[in-house]
């Protein structure tokens, strides 16, 4: 396996609390990683340090052998895009002004809109389907398709790594389900290598191809999804006890918590 | 609404404010020496005078409620004025007099006092993230308490005629003659304004919160120095030379955001235009109104903009709601 993404050995301190301590793993190009762990755990934390947003205290990230904090936020952007779990303060733009203004890593203060920036955009609507709504405002928006336009504005950016804090925290079963199988197409069908936090451990388990699970800013447990489920782990992750049942369509094994004590 | 056609009526509004308020007067027109060394002295000067300070004012208010994601922060509510006025008083008050490079030195009094102020606002939303914009306007009130209080003791030690001369500042007027002064702030604003238009893309960005704006990959600390410094040294130059005049950098942004939408692209030239005619108007029913005899500009568009923060204050609310 080439590393197409590694973090070492990574410690966040803000506010002289330890919010991630000594965090290492490495992605190849087209990994699918889900960070999973009880609320608190540093999970959006670890996507912050990934974006620069929250300034590391040691270790280093890299992406395909570039050091990341040596780069300028600018250029950061062309290699990876963010989606923040959904947020408070109602954003005042149109859908296709939004996702335009994710071209920005691509732009000087005198470029203007370019071809290859249309193509950027045509794709990025095409493959989120939300052509339909593009002249509507952002705050008209529901849940499911908010969260589809800030996922067509990330990859608007055109990068070959996507960042998702919950992308399906808040959304119905219905919208959850599209959610994800538009983020499994992205990692298959686009080879988008993608890095999502995520509290569905189904979910996690049955789509992703690897599991970083965080307790209080330590990696509890890091490898194949499909080896993650067993009671033991689950307990230690959440302190919760779970049971286990056979999903009846799929077969997979499905995590339930208990009812008893 | 399409973004250009606003445009091009604001600036044709504009032209025509800046072409006919010069007209307008106690004394009417006509053809004699006298008549025109009043338009070309007095009322030019003062037009184009007003015409920079609404602009510098507006736009600066329109970075404000951009960079706080909040329409009611302007460098007047967060007390950035405020400081920019402390700093001018003191500069009266201490009998100083002194100019570096052609610089009048009130106007680096009032911009050291602005920075001043804006550290202490910057620090405060820094202090805890997801500050709330409620708080961040209280510790502006507060500010704005503080430094008042201070420029009230200044004024309670100084003698009868600066005291009058700080009393007059302080309700904000464009009240100058010749050209002086208006090419004295030309500068500064012109400086804030190109810095601005320059910023139109990271102006959205940080509008759509900081996270959003630092994954685009906007330098959003670096770009947040930039213009914190930009408007205040343009907030102190107005503060210095016309005192504080209220609220033109929250209704015009807030105005043009409704006529123009959000995107700074178009939204900063129409707030400029529309900041600067506005100011003419105010300015020149201030004059008019009660002739011979004039009010302080500022106590007009305080006068206009006090029911108008009311209304944001009361509509923000109920869309929270």
């Amino acid at each position: 396996m080439t590393a197409f993404f590694t973090i070492d050995n990574l410690v966040v301190t803000i506010a002289n609390k330890t919010l991630l301590y000594d965090i290492s793993f490495a992605m190849a190009k087209g990994d699918y990683l889900c960070v999973i762990g009880s609320n608190g755990a540093g999970k959006s934390t670890l996507l912050k340090a990934i974006m620069s947003i929250v300034p590391l205290s040691s270790g280093s990230i890299k992406l395909n052998q570039l050091l990341l904090s040596q780069l300028k936020q600018k250029s950061l952007a062309q290699h990876i895009s963010y989606v923040p779990q959904a947020h408070g303060h109602s954003l005042l733009f149109k859908v296709n002004e939004f996702i335009k203004m994710a071209r920005y890593p691509y732009h000087s203060p005198f470029s203007d809109w370019s071809h290859k920036d249309q193509q950027a955009f045509d794709r990025a609507v095409t493959i989120t389907d939300i052509t339909s709504f593009l002249e509507r405002q952002m705050q008209t928006l529901s849940g499911g398709e908010i969260q589809r336009v800030m996922i067509a504005a990330a990859l608007c950016q055109q990068t070959p790594l996507l960042l998702l804090d919950e992308p399906t925290s808040f959304l119905d079963p219905h919208h959850q389900v599209e959610v994800h199988n538009l983020i499994r197409d992205l990692n298959q069908q686009h080879n988008i290598s993608v890095i999502e936090v995520s509290h569905d451990l189904n979910h996690a388990c049955q789509h992703s191809q690897h599991i970083l699970a965080l307790k209080q800013g330590k990696t509890l447990w890091y490898g194949n999804s499909s080896e993650f489920m067993n009671t033991q782990q689950l307990n230690q992750l959440y302190d919760q006890q779970f049971v286990f049942a056979t999903h009846p369509q799929t077969g997979a094994k499905v995590a339930l918590t208990s009812e008893f004590k | 609404m399409t973004p250009k056609p606003v445009l091009i009526t604001i600036t044709l509004i504009s032209l025509f404010t800046l072409g006919v308020s010069p007209y307008i007067g106690q004394i009417h027109f006509d053809n004699s020496e006298l008549y025109n060394q009043i338009l070309m002295q007095i009322r030019l000067p003062r037009v184009l005078l007003a015409f920079i300070v609404g602009a510098g004012l507006a736009v600066c208010g329109m970075v404000f409620q951009a960079m706080f994601h909040n329409p009611l922060a302007t460098p007047f509510t967060l007390g950035v004025a405020s400081g920019a006025s402390l700093g001018a008083a003191s500069y009266v008050f201490l009998g100083l007099s002194f100019s570096v490079l052609g610089i009048d030195g009130s106007s680096l009094a009032a911009f050291s006092g602005a920075l001043v102020a804006i550290s202490i606002v910057f620090a405060i939303s820094r202090f805890r993230s997801g500050f709330s914009p409620e708080t961040l306007l209280l510790s502006g009130v507060a500010i704005n308490f503080f430094f008042s209080s201070l420029i009230l003791f200044i004024q309670y030690l100084s003698n009868i005629s600066d005291s009058f001369r700080i009393i007059r500042w302080l309700m904000g007027s464009i009240n100058s003659v010749g050209y002086h002064d208006m090419l004295q702030l030309l500068p500064f604003v012109s400086v804030c304004i190109v810095t601005i238009l320059w910023l139109r893309r990271e102006l959205n960005l940080l509008m759509a919160g900081d996270d959003i704006a630092l994954s685009r990959g906007v330098a959003v600390k670096q770009v947040r120095y930039l213009l914190f410094f930009v408007t205040s040294l343009c907030v102190g130059a107005i503060v210095a030379l016309c005192g504080p005049i209220g609220f033109i950098g929250m209704m015009v942004p807030h105005i043009c955001r409704l006529l123009i939408g959000s995107d700074h692209r178009w939204l900063t030239p129409a707030t400029l235009l529309f900041g600067g005619s506005f100011l003419i108007v105010c300015d020149t029913l201030a004059r008019t109104i009660i002739a011979p005899a004039e009010i302080p500009v500022g106590v007009i568009t305080t006068l206009l903009g006090g029911p108008f923060f009311l209304w944001l204050l009361v509509k923000s609310r109920l869309n929270a709601a």
